[in-house]
């Protein structure tokens, strides 16, 4: 029972809000793989969303909602046999500025807890990963610092599907099965520890592999649907 | 109660009914609905977020990026399970809080123009009795010793670590993190599963 104890406390302060960079983030990958976690935590949404009221409406900027619908116009991919084409100059921007966000935040990551827990480093190297179908089909670009584990992945055209979850694996002979790096959203960018656990030789010779799995991503931990991107880490000579 | 409903965008009030309803439309790709759900809840999503983020710049990113999902996953969204401020709200905050944890925090002193909320415990639990559900947490919030009760709104509405919840309250993590551990048992065990 104290097992018990300890997943519905951790729900519930995830769902407070109290947890620090590394505990929100083990969590959140956590919660994609255990669902007594995940229970525990929207049954926590569920009672404690009544003190949303407690906090005061403000009106946004008035021009906000044209960059929503701009934003939701550029989404809309159109479908080409398999693959997914869509307008990559117009991405290639968006991604450029998203990049420069990305490595503000990774800047901003290590000073909030690299320092204490690794240490300055004096030179950083960066890898990137496309995972495709085929040449003409990337989806999503893994970047990794390797030094400090922190790994990126922008969508670059992967295609929503509707009641799945794109869920990104880590494949290297060493490691058995295939091992879950958490859920992957094909809309926006998103900065992940999840590699802190592995060797850099097994994360450099790796796949990094996308499988589609259910909503929320695989009941089992490991992958039950197909995967339908993937690809390996080259360096950026970064 | 009028402050208990949204204002729409031509002043009728918006009911959860009303609001679902819409939901139903955008889940069909209906654009001008999104329009309406958007003047109907933007105002609180963006006092939300704003309050854990206290950056006007960053929260308005993320209130972008809120809408688009809002947009994506209306489908998903299931009135039998919540209602669907709280739907929203949950994504908002959920995406407000990757957001803070990923940078360093930042000062209130900095941006003194993000109002504080909810420093006043009477007027939070007056906030949250709206509900039916709102009443039973406010029965049960107060129940909980003044200060921990407190630091639960607290909690919640600025998404405060609790590193940054010990400098505040003057104590060591460890205690926060019993206390808040307490409280949310004790509030469990109030309200029930």
């Amino acid at each position: 029972m104290t097992d018990e104890n300890e997943i519905d406390g951790l729900a519930g302060e995830y769902v407070l809000g109290t947890l620090d960079v590394g505990e929100h983030a083990s969590v959140k990958a956590r919660r994609q793989r255990e669902p007594a976690l995940d229970a525990a935590i929207t049954d926590w949404e569920r009672r404690l969303a009544p003190l949303i009221e407690t906090t005061l409406p403000t009106v946004p900027p008035i021009t906000l909602f044209a960059k929503i619908e701009a934003r939701i116009n550029s989404a809309n991919f159109s479908p080409v046999g398999n693959a997914t084409i869509i307008d990559l100059g117009r991405r290639v921007k968006f991604w450029r500025a998203t990049a420069l966000i990305a490595s503000a935040l990774a800047a901003s990551l290590v000073v909030a807890i690299g320092v204490h827990e690794f240490g300055p480093k004096p030179k950083q190297q960066n890898l990137v990963a496309v995972l495709q179908k085929d040449a003409t089909s990337p989806a999503f670009l893994v970047t990794v610092n390797i030094d400090d584990r922190v790994m990126t992945v922008r969508p670059v055209a992967a295609k929503p599907q509707p009641g799945k979850s794109y869920e990104l694996w880590l494949v290297q002979d060493s490691l058995g099965a295939p091992k879950s790096l958490g859920v992957i959203d094909e809309h926006q960018a998103m900065q992940r520890p999840t590699l802190a656990a592995y060797k850099r030789d097994v994360i450099e010779s790796a796949t990094f592999a996308v499988s589609l799995e259910p909503e929320g991503g695989s009941p089992t931990g490991e992958p039950t649907g197909p995967v339908v991107f993937a690809g390996k880490l080259i360096p950026t000579g970064n | 109660m009028i402050r208990r409903a949204n204002l729409g965008v031509d002043g009728n009030l918006m009911t959860p009914d009303g609001l679902s309803h819409l939901m139903r439309r955008v889940a069909q790709r209906d654009r001008s609905a999104f329009a309406k759900v958007y003047q109907a809840t933007s105002a609180k999503l963006y006092g939300i977020v704003l309050r854990i983020l206290r950056r006007r710049d960053i929260a308005d990113e993320v209130l972008q990026e809120v809408y688009v999902k809002i947009w994506e996953r209306a489908a998903h969204f299931d009135s039998e399970r919540a209602s669907p401020i709280s739907w929203m709200a949950t994504i908002a905050r959920n995406r407000a809080l990757d957001e803070v944890r990923r940078k360093q925090p930042v000062s209130i002193e900095d941006h003194p123009e993000v109002q504080d909320c909810a420093s006043d415990d009477e007027t939070a639990l007056a906030a949250v009795m709206r509900s039916e559900d709102g009443r039973r947490l406010a029965e049960c919030l107060k129940r909980l010793e003044p200060d921990r009760r407190q630091m639960v709104v607290f909690a919640y509405c600025e998404g405060l670590s609790r590193d940054e919840l010990a400098k505040k309250y003057g104590q060591p993590v460890n205690t926060i993190k019993t206390w808040l551990r307490r409280s949310l048992a004790q509030l469990k065990g109030c309200l029930g599963p």
